[in-house]
């Protein structure tokens, strides 16, 4: 502590000792945190922390509580239940198919709906219009339209001579099916975020590569995408991070069928818990699907911060 | 690439062909888009048909419409109830997630506090927890209380995602003004809270607002918890409409589906396209800021 530090000191403390003044800093500041503290702890925290303990526990089916610790039995059944690894390969399926179309799809259509011209912003506002139909209408919707009697959709398949396909009944179709209503559902989310990102580009860049005689495939490899890549990671998790989610496209139009062809993990989850009241194992399952998607995640965000420090 | 310095019709022949990419370009958004909103198309269509004509072969374009279904359904159901409850909880759960979040959001951006940027990654990954995995136990412990059914559990449970979901957004958009503002504040003798409410709420309001409709969307569309927490007095549009589409002892009652989901979805998209302009932004910034 040097002299004209002390020498300051005072003007600035004005009467209120320094821990006080502190105190008061300190709870200014983290009381802009308390509300969603208290409110995710509450709501977030506390229900992890139930269905930690749950898992571990048998539960009276007449009073809903746990009564009995049963260390890891709940996780030795549900590893050895053949259903939920069944539910795990169904959700890594979808995911495996739906998230790269989705991103495909997406950037290529904000490539061609970002075509200069007086119509741009109402085809972008009409992109919105899909956003915003609940999930689970969008499967009420697309059963009605592939419906294998009276469907529109194997009409006008049937029209140039193909089908009737069995959209919902066939295993394969339905897996199908399921992509195809998610990602009817959700690329226009893509599309409106990729149409910002590939408006934002720097243009002068494109204009050196044109000097030079870039072709159009040059342009796209060499400049665009290594511009894009790290948007192109953040949307991938955005949208990951809703995927691992999916539910009730699936409840709505399939609801899991044939058999359990599109169960996906959480309505099969749902399904052992609200269904057969098997709460202890559900919880057990959910944690080990918690588990896997946060060290997913987790990755995914590492590599997104890899990407982003390289440019 | 220089066909320019060869010959003198090239210019001209490549500008055409330039014109012409871009035309193919222009109509392959206009009939992408188009296809997208097919489905759309088709629900309103059904929902205006009596049953006669929706089980057609072909399917039918031409028919007299009716709104015998609406009628039907907003007199003799109790969706009506249904869709004030939906309106009371994405409400509710909107506006206690954009105060909470909004302020957090903010003390993440501009205050300093110890670990925010390890609390940033926690609330980032707890949006990929996955909703059954807090369904099961709040469905065990509002029994216990007895809150099943009551607007309140619905509400509660809405802000574990919607919280996280304003924080980060509001985080970004917070971080993007000038610091200037609070420092003028400050000097004016404006206590930290003083400065939010007075100065930086004002400003960031359309963007409040935008996050708090795309807040209440995402609750008004919500189905797992609604399906859990509620069963009679509480539960949303969503549960009825995934009890129509998975209606299979009366078969598909597609003139129900259609018309409930033209009913549920006709506001939230007037509401969607008011705020297009914020909405567009807040997806954008979502994006490129992270």
């Amino acid at each position: 502590m040097s002299i004209t530090a002390l020498g300051t000191r005072p003007a600035i403390r004005k009467g209120a000792s320094p821990r006080a003044s502190r105190l008061a800093d300190l709870v200014a500041r983290w009381g802009f945190m308390t509300p969603a503290a208290v409110l995710l702890v509450a709501t977030l925290a506390y229900p992890i922390g139930y269905t930690i303990y749950i898992s571990f526990a048998a539960l009276n089916l007449g009073t809903f509580t746990p009564d009995e610790w049963v260390g890891w039995d709940n996780y030795r059944t549900v590893l050895e239940d053949d259903r939920f690894w069944d539910s795990l390969w169904v959700t890594f399926v979808y995911l495996v198919f739906a998230l790269p179309l989705q991103m495909f799809l997406g950037f290529a259509i904000a490539f061609l709906i970002n075509a200069e011209w007086k119509g741009r912003g109402a085809i972008r506002a009409a992109f919105i219009i899909p956003m915003v139909v609940a999930p689970v209408i969008a499967g009420g919707i697309w059963r009605m339209l592939l419906d294998p009697l009276w469907g529109v959709a194997n009409y006008v398949i049937g029209t140039v001579g193909l089908g009737p396909i069995d959209w919902l009944g066939d295993p394969f179709w339905a897996m199908f099916t399921v992509i195809l209503i998610d990602t009817w559902r959700w690329t226009p989310f893509i599309t409106l975020m990729a149409s910002a990102a590939l408006l934002s580009l720097p243009r002068d860049v494109f204009e050196a590569a044109a000097i030079d005689g870039a072709n159009w495939w040059t342009t796209l490899w060499r400049v665009a995408l290594p511009l894009l890549v790290p948007v192109i990671a953040a949307i991938f998790v955005v949208r990951w991070l809703g995927a691992v989610k999916m539910f009730d496209i699936a409840l709505a139009a399939t609801h899991g069928g044939p058999g359990r062809a599109t169960s996906v993990v959480n309505l099969f989850i749902y399904e052992e818990a609200f269904r057969s009241l098997k709460f202890a194992e559900s919880a057990a399952m959910s944690l080990i699907v918690l588990v896997i998607t946060m060290i997913l995640t987790a990755i995914f965000l590492r590599g997104t911060r890899m990407l982003e420090e390289r440019n | 690439m220089s066909t320019t310095a060869i010959s003198p019709r090239a210019p001209s022949s490549y500008r055409k062909r330039a014109a012409l990419l871009s035309q193919l370009r222009i109509w392959s958004g206009v009939v992408t888009c188009v296809l997208f909103l097919l489905p759309i198309a088709w629900m309103i269509l059904t929902s205006l048909k009596q049953q006669r004509d929706i089980f057609t072969t072909p399917p039918t374009l031409f028919f007299t419409p009716t709104l015998e279904t609406y009628v039907n359904y907003l007199t003799n159901h109790d969706l009506p109830a249904r869709m004030l409850n939906t309106l009371i909880v994405a409400g509710g759960s909107g506006l206690i997630s954009i105060v909470a979040g909004s302020m957090a959001g903010y003390a993440l951006a501009r205050i300093k506090l110890r670990g925010a940027t390890t609390i940033g990654v926690i609330i980032l990954l707890s949006r990929g927890v996955p909703p059954i995995a807090l369904a099961v136990p709040m469905f065990l412990v509002a029994r216990a209380m007895g809150l099943l059914d009551h607007h309140i559990t619905l509400i509660l449970a809405y802000c574990t995602f919607l919280i996280p979901y304003v924080m980060w957004l509001m985080r970004g958009f917070f971080k993007a003004l000038p610091e200037e503002l609070e420092e003028a504040a400050k000097i004016d003798g404006c206590t930290r809270f003083g400065a939010f409410l007075r100065i930086i709420v004002p400003i960031s309001l359309p963007g409040l607002l935008s996050t708090l409709i795309f807040s209440i969307i995402l609750a008004w569309e919500e189905l797992l918890f609604a399906l859990v927490l509620t069963n009679r007095a509480a539960s949303t549009v969503p549960v009825v409409i995934s009890g129509i589409a998975g209606d299979t002892v009366n078969g598909a009652n597609w003139g129900a589906l259609t018309a409930v989901g033209t009913m549920t979805f006709i506001p939230v998209v007037i509401f969607a396209l008011l705020v297009q302009k914020w909405l567009i932004k807040g997806l954008a910034d979502g994006a490129t800021k992270g």
